[in-house]
């Protein structure tokens, strides 16, 4: 078939013809010509100036003389002593004086709020209220102290963490592990809604009483008001971590409790464990 | 002259018998392993779903071999002078089952985003799992099904030959759809490679390797029996696709199985090498799958819908050529900032900013061509689909150059822009061409007066509009939030915003999504009603002689 001339556009077709489609012979637009030329241009520019093609031995590493590596760490640099000057007096002051520092709150809470909704929110909540197996915060119930000293250190080593020095507490596993008759359970349970002011029932929390104090005392104390040197939580409050009805304590003395802090040390500068801490001890103010 | 499917003499006769017994004979013999891997797999599985597949693989190779079988004792085959359109019908219903299991699967996901408890606390049900069936229904199953479907219809008419064989397209749309069908009964049991867009693991990887080597072969010998001077470009962009993916599946899926009584294979490379196999593997699967078989689809059915000549073949060419040789260069800017070495960024970002130029070729030849039919955007709401295809089209590379720029890329890597961009690329451009050029196709190969209803039709086109406009919207704000929160310092070196400060700023923009998403859907049903109705309407009263091949002259 011959080239023909469209009369739409005036312009003649390459004389090809597919099921009734035709091509037109349209030049490529000069504009696409040169563009496709300035993208190449542009292209062997960024070619020379930063690393790009591989040799034989090694690649060419552009005129830049840039790397990306680079660039991260001298940023991380930067960043670190950025805010080693920015926090120094949380490094070097000891916490009576950085509480009695009234300007210091003003200034750093929204910033230490990030590093907090970063690393501790997932459990504790975005606002350190906690959640069911998780801690609150805020309720000025501590389980190892409410010592900024002692909070720091839960920080740094954690809680049944995989640190060294890592704090250990457990409740174990009473019912599971058969360490108690279910009857006993059964009236310990009724003992510990007695002690936290729940409706029980007073026979068999009388009876539970003796258990308790021969099973239970040795961490949670003998009236249940808990002990700061083994974490062991207070049974007399209204702070649960893991629930306060009739089930959950029977699960609990069934399975055994053994939450776990990750130890922050490493993870986190010891400026920054100590920001935090200083973040915790704001909330109590 | 040419040779001409048609015009065979006695002895090519029986030459194209022999060899057609031969062929025959060939895919009896690779559907009765087939059937014996399956049977393998089923009797030897640790676990139930693999069992499963084992059966499914058993059934449809034996299927197969059986129909096949039968046919080799078929003495005397008639093959009617016509193009062979059954099996393009199979895949069109494919495309459209699969879009709407994949369109519905996307908005839950959106859903569940927007209101992360829609999750119902399942293993099987969490976005993790759920999200490859998503992307895979909606890539292979609704994508992968309407470029196997078109390009058979496209190869015969450009060629005027029928498929080079009877038995063959069969094999390949039965064999590409139970690949699917493993892919995504697979994923809610945590049955995947974990590689994105290739997450199929190898059992699955080797039919669809079987399948698209068939349909590799297939496609050559019905351009190869071609009555035609010249290969139409249009075929030049389904071979691309064709050629392309077949690299890219075996290389990206070179994997050591662990046992054939379990799924879990391990792959070939580690590390960064593996990162940069994935991303060679995923960035030329968006290039040769969702780009250039569409734009073979668009080379086909906009000129033909149209009546209007394709505006330049040369620009035909700088745009095949461009795309072909510069998109398998630029799968690293999908790594960008990453542990991937500095000049394989570089190099990757350069050829991204040339291949724009080449991707917005083809999109000037393919609003051009509409030249002295512009007054068809206006009434034929199939030619309006295909314009704003092309306008997505154009949006989405002009966006993949932009964002492949290293510092560009920082507002966009690991964002929802990235989202975005995506869907902005497979909502506007992939799917919007293919609604047109199904609109158009059903009624040719079924032979109807023409689509069941052009009010339905439009209302379908406005729905996916909106829907497309909310959702990439949506995104683009989202994603740039994102990326502006997430960067910012304090004079003092701590961050200004925590990171689940910036959850909480997406929660407009998903529940934006997720009602955009819905918009899509509620327009894709309207389409596949009103495909359904149009397939279950009256025949043409007398013989299309569009749907005839010519005898050569």
């Amino acid at each position: 078939m011959k080239p023909e001339i469209d009369p739409h556009s005036g312009q003649e077709t390459t004389g090809h013809e597919w099921n009734g489609i035709k091509e037109l012979n349209h030049p490529i637009p000069r504009v696409f010509s040169l563009w496709l030329w300035a993208s190449i241009l542009c292209a062997a520019i960024l070619w020379v100036l930063y690393p790009s093609f591989p040799g034989y031995h090694q690649v060419l590493g552009g005129v830049l003389g840039y790397s990306s590596r680079g660039a991260v760490n001298d940023a991380v640099i930067k960043g670190q002593e950025q805010r080693a000057e920015a926090y120094a007096k949380f490094a070097q002051e000891d916490y009576e004086t950085l509480l009695n520092d009234p300007a210091l709150k003003a200034t750093y809470q929204d910033e230490i709020g990030v590093l907090f909704r970063d690393n501790c929110a997932a459990c504790h909540g975005r606002n350190g209220q906690g959640q069911l197996e998780f801690p609150n915060l805020r309720d000025d119930h501590w389980l190892w102290s409410a010592d900024p000293e002692e909070i720091q250190y839960t920080l740094q080593v954690g809680i049944n963490a995989d640190h060294e020095d890592t704090r250990m507490a457990e409740m174990p596993p009473f019912g599971r592990d058969e360490w108690l008759e279910q009857a006993d359970i059964d009236h310990v349970i009724e003992y510990v809604l007695q002690i936290s002011n729940q409706p029980h029932n007073a026979e068999m929390a009388h009876l539970g009483e003796t258990i308790f104090e021969e099973n239970c005392a040795g961490c949670h104390g003998d009236a249940g008001h808990g002990g700061y040197e083994n974490g062991a939580p207070s049974l007399t409050d209204t702070a649960w971590i893991y629930g306060s009805s009739r089930a959950d304590i029977a699960d609990t003395l069934h399975n055994g409790r053994r939450g776990v802090m990750p130890a922050w040390s490493g993870r986190l500068s010891e400026s920054e464990i100590r920001q935090i801490t200083m973040y915790l001890m704001w909330w109590a103010d | 002259m040419f040779n001409s499917a048609w015009n065979f003499s006695a002895t090519q006769m029986q030459a194209e018998g022999n060899m057609r017994d031969a062929a025959l004979g060939c895919q009896v013999a690779i559907l009765l392993l087939l059937f014996a891997f399956g049977v393998l797999i089923f009797g030897m599985a640790d676990q139930g779903i693999f069992s499963l597949h084992g059966f499914l693989i058993a059934l449809v190779a034996g299927f197969g071999a059986l129909k096949l079988i039968d046919k080799l004792t078929d003495p005397d085959p008639i093959i009617p002078l016509e193009y062979k359109d059954d099996v393009i019908k199979f895949g069109v219903l494919a495309c459209f089952l699969w879009g709407l299991i994949g369109f519905t699967i996307g908005d839950v996901l959106a859903w569940q985003l927007a209101i992360p408890s829609w999750n119902g606390d399942l293993s099987w049900s969490n976005f993790g799992r759920i999200r490859p069936i998503h992307t895979t229904a909606v890539i292979f199953g609704f994508g992968g099904n309407a470029l196997i479907a078109t390009s058979f219809y496209v190869v015969q008419r450009t060629s005027r030959a029928r498929l080079a064989s009877e038995t063959l397209p069969w094999l390949v749309v039965g064999g590409y759809n139970l690949f699917v069908l493993l892919a995504v009964t697979g994923y809610p049991f945590g049955i995947t490679q974990s590689k994105e867009y290739a997450e199929p693991e190898w059992y699955a990887d080797l039919i669809l390797l079987i399948t698209w080597v068939a349909y590799l072969y297939l496609y050559l010998k019905t351009l190869a029996r071609r009555a035609e001077p010249h290969i139409y470009v249009a075929n030049w962009y389904y071979l691309g696709f064709i050629v392309v993916i077949a690299m890219l599946h075996v290389v990206n899926n070179l994997a050591i199985p662990i046992s054939f009584s379990n799924p879990k294979s391990y792959p070939l490379f580690a590390g960064v090498q593996d990162a940069m196999t994935q991303w060679w593997y995923g960035h030329n699967a968006v290039g040769f799958l969702l780009t250039a078989g569409f734009l073979g689809m668009m080379y086909y059915f906009l000129p033909k819908a149209s009546g209007r000549p394709i505006y330049s073949y040369r620009m035909s060419i700088m745009g095949f050529w461009g795309i072909t040789f510069l998109y398998l260069w630029a799968g690293s800017h999908h790594l960008h900032y990453t542990a991937l070495p500095d000049w394989v960024q570089y190099l990757g970002m350069t050829m991204s900013i040339i291949l724009l130029v080449p991707s917005w070729g083809s999109v000037f030849n393919g609003l051009l061509t509409l030249n002295g039919a512009w007054d068809k955007v206006r009434t034929d709401p199939a030619i309006r689909f295909m314009m704003v295809a092309i306008l997505f089209y154009g949006l989405a590379t002009f966006e993949g150059s932009f964002l492949a720029i290293r510092p560009v890329n920082t507002l966009s890597h690991y964002t929802d822009w990235t989202v975005g961009h995506v869907h902005a690329g497979a909502l506007g451009w992939v799917a919007f061409i293919t609604f047109g050029a199904m609109y158009k196709m059903v009624p040719w190969i079924w032979k109807r007066e023409g689509i069941y209803s052009l009010r339905l039709e439009a209302w379908h086109f406005w729905f996916a509009l909106g829907g497309t406009l909310i959702y990439v919207g949506a995104m683009w704000n989202s994603g740039i939030t994102q990326s502006l929160m997430w960067q910012p310092y304090e004079p003092s070196g701590a961050f200004t915003y925590a990171f689940i400060d910036t959850v909480d700023a997406m929660i407009p923009y998903y529940w934006m999504r997720a009602i955009g998403g819905l918009l899509y859907l509620i327009g894709a049903l309207i389409g596949a009603y009103n495909i359904y109705m149009t397939v279950r309407g009256a025949d043409l009263p007398a013989p299309d002689p569009r749907a005839r091949p010519l005898p050569a002259e």
